[in-house]
């Protein structure tokens, strides 16, 4: 099964958030970016089907900069991807999901076949989750959503898994080829070894020009990026004993906050 | 310039679901008050669902009357739902923010030609398009775009916007231009639904109130405090990872970076102690109570309202007065 994974480079989860000049996008001066958690998990999520499958391969690829992709592309290769391909655009942190996904979609295509597409469930940082279904759909891919606890029926050679929705949960069945979006981090992502770190640094990476791929007439342009002002610190009760304690949080949030049923 | 906006319903039993109905409020202030809101429903029964929109005011509807829908993903629906959008020519195809609605935005922007949005709180007509807004960096920071070239796919925040009401109108259904998925979209099949296991509490993501619990429960046994706190409110149970990583809950129930964003009226955090992979997963809820052992605790820098001290005597004596005000 030749399996590859979508990943995006994320800024750091304790880096400092702060508009850039222009208050259109964050400010992304100084800051690292690394393997979004989600996509760490789908990683995860191909390593494991790699195992259970004999004679599959994990091909990891990232759309941006080089200076944003290589890092997550040699962090996908030290966890244990076969190979990496970097679909060079000079997109900013927060580009137009569509656009990627169309990039996206141009790499994967002239890389080679690909049985199963593998998608975290969203960025940390613009939390669209809309990449997974367009490059499916660019790529004339069956999608789902929202998966957990997939697994490959050999017998049958077809993927099996359960889809997580609000009304409970449901079990599907897919021939391959398929593009999963994933629903989160159920499993326990490794962590890479220090050699397989060391080795990943010299490793080669697949280039790959996305720019015509992600041109397209429609776009979303972002206008404005701001910060809520900061939260005042908690309101502290004093009491004298738990039962009093009690009372005077209830009367606050049904009084003072509304929020009390 | 246009003024059509399409509306894609998704079904629940027989009727519309709720996240439609809000999907409905955003698409008639996007097409105004001289604007058409257009429905499409597909499946099985899908006229009769149709009816749903008829309901609210919708009378206008594309209707994919076809069995095939029903065990399908919903991203099969992609090329249809753009077909019908371009037949009507719609400026915006406008969806509830449920898995159906998300699964959905991305194939029918790239079947569509069109730029899009998943999750927004705010949604106006401008000149270039549709400009959205929506809470980015687990509701740290609010983003504006501009989805320009004069089509829009956008999915609705669930709770950011009412959901639409009457008065009825007649139905005028409509068949669906005849738009195929590709082949292999429609290989995957749903074979089984099971209603969510913990069928007493609300859903993580749809509920107004979350009561989550931390490593300050100590154990498992700790933890009944949290889900006896929101039994009594009618709440939905959350946990921090510490919690879900010693295996006191199952992973399904964590909140933050790993787990699932929430964004409730009321989030109680009962011994978090606010680890900053924990705060993006909540910050954005409306009202933040935090009750921690530690006064120091991060969790009281986000939070609205603190309870400092013993969990194990607090805890339980407001569960035992959310119930004696709530009567029960």
């Amino acid at each position: 099964m030749e399996i590859v994974v979508c990943v995006k480079p994320v800024p750091e989860a304790e880096s400092r958030l702060r508009a850039n000049a222009s208050g259109t996008a964050p400010d992304t001066d100084g800051v690292k970016f690394v393997l979004a958690g989600y996509d760490e998990s789908a990683v995860e999520q191909a390593l494991l089907l790699r195992q259970a499958v004999p004679g599959s391969k994990v091909h990891a690829v990232s759309l941006g900069p080089p200076s944003r992709t290589d890092e997550v592309l040699r962090a996908a290769l030290a966890l244990g991807s076969d190979s990496a391909t970097a679909a060079e655009s000079d997109a900013p942190p927060m580009a137009d999901p569509i656009a990627t996904a169309r990039g996206l979609a141009t790499a994967i295509a002239a890389r080679g076949p690909c049985d199963l597409l593998l998608f975290g469930k969203q960025a940390g940082d613009d939390e669209e989750g809309l990449v997974g279904g367009a490059t499916a759909e660019a790529l004339g891919l069956p999608f789902v959503g929202f998966v957990v606890d997939l697994r490959f029926d050999a017998a049958a050679s077809r993927l099996r898994f359960r889809r997580s929705v609000e009304r409970g949960e449901e079990s599907w069945e897919s021939p391959l080829p398929l593009a999963v979006g994933l629903q989160q981090a159920w499993n326990d992502p490794r962590t890479a070894t220090l050699p397989a770190i060391l080795r990943s640094r010299k490793a080669p990476l697949a280039r790959h020009a996305a720019g015509p791929g992600a041109a397209v007439a429609a776009a979303s342009v972002a206008e404005r990026f701001a910060l809520p002002p900061p939260r005042q610190g908690a309101k502290m009760i004093a009491y004298r004993d738990p039962q009093q304690a009690a009372s005077q949080l209830v009367r606050l949030l049904r009084e003072e906050a509304k929020v009390f049923p | 310039m246009s003024d059509v906006v399409l509306v894609v319903g998704e079904a629940d039993g027989d009727g519309l679901a709720e996240p439609t109905r809000e999907a409905v409020t955003v698409a008639r202030r996007l097409a105004g008050s001289q604007g058409t809101v257009l429905g499409f429903v597909a499946g099985r029964g899908a006229s009769g669902r149709a009816a749903g929109f008829a309901a609210i005011g919708v009378g206008q509807v594309v209707v994919a009357d076809d069995p095939r829908w029903d065990a399908a993903p919903p991203a099969a629906l992609a090329r249809p739902v753009a077909a019908a959008a371009s037949n009507a020519g719609a400026f915006a195809v406008v969806v509830g923010g449920s898995s159906f609605g998300r699964d959905l935005v991305g194939g029918v922007a790239v079947a569509l030609g069109a730029s899009a949005a998943n999750g927004v709180t705010e949604a106006e007509r401008i000149p270039e398009g549709v400009r959205v807004r929506r809470p980015v960096f687990g509701g740290r920071a609010t983003e504006e775009r501009r989805l320009e070239g004069g089509r829009a796919v956008l999915s609705v925040r669930p709770h950011a916007f009412p959901a639409a009401e009457g008065p009825p109108t007649s139905l005028r259904p409509e068949p669906a231009p005849n738009a195929e998925p590709a082949p292999a979209q429609l290989a995957p099949a749903r074979t089984a639904v099971a209603a969510a296991s913990r069928g007493a509490g609300p859903g993580l993501a749809d509920a107004a109130i979350v009561v989550s619990g931390g490593r300050g429960l100590r154990s498992p046994e700790g933890f009944r405090l949290v889900e006896e706190l929101a039994e009594a409110l009618g709440a939905a149970v959350g946990a921090s990872r510490a919690v879900t990583d010693a295996g006191w809950r199952p992973t399904s129930m964590q909140v933050g970076q790993t787990g699932r964003t929430v964004s409730p009226q009321l989030y109680i955090a009962v011994g978090i102690s606010g680890a900053i992979q924990h705060l993006v997963g909540m910050v954005s809820s409306r009202v933040i109570v935090a009750i921690n052992s530690d006064p120091s605790a991060p969790i009281f820098r986000v939070a609205d309202y603190g309870l400092a001290g013993d969990l194990f005597e607090l805890v339980p004596a407001l569960t035992a007065e959310v119930r004696r005000v709530r009567g029960s």
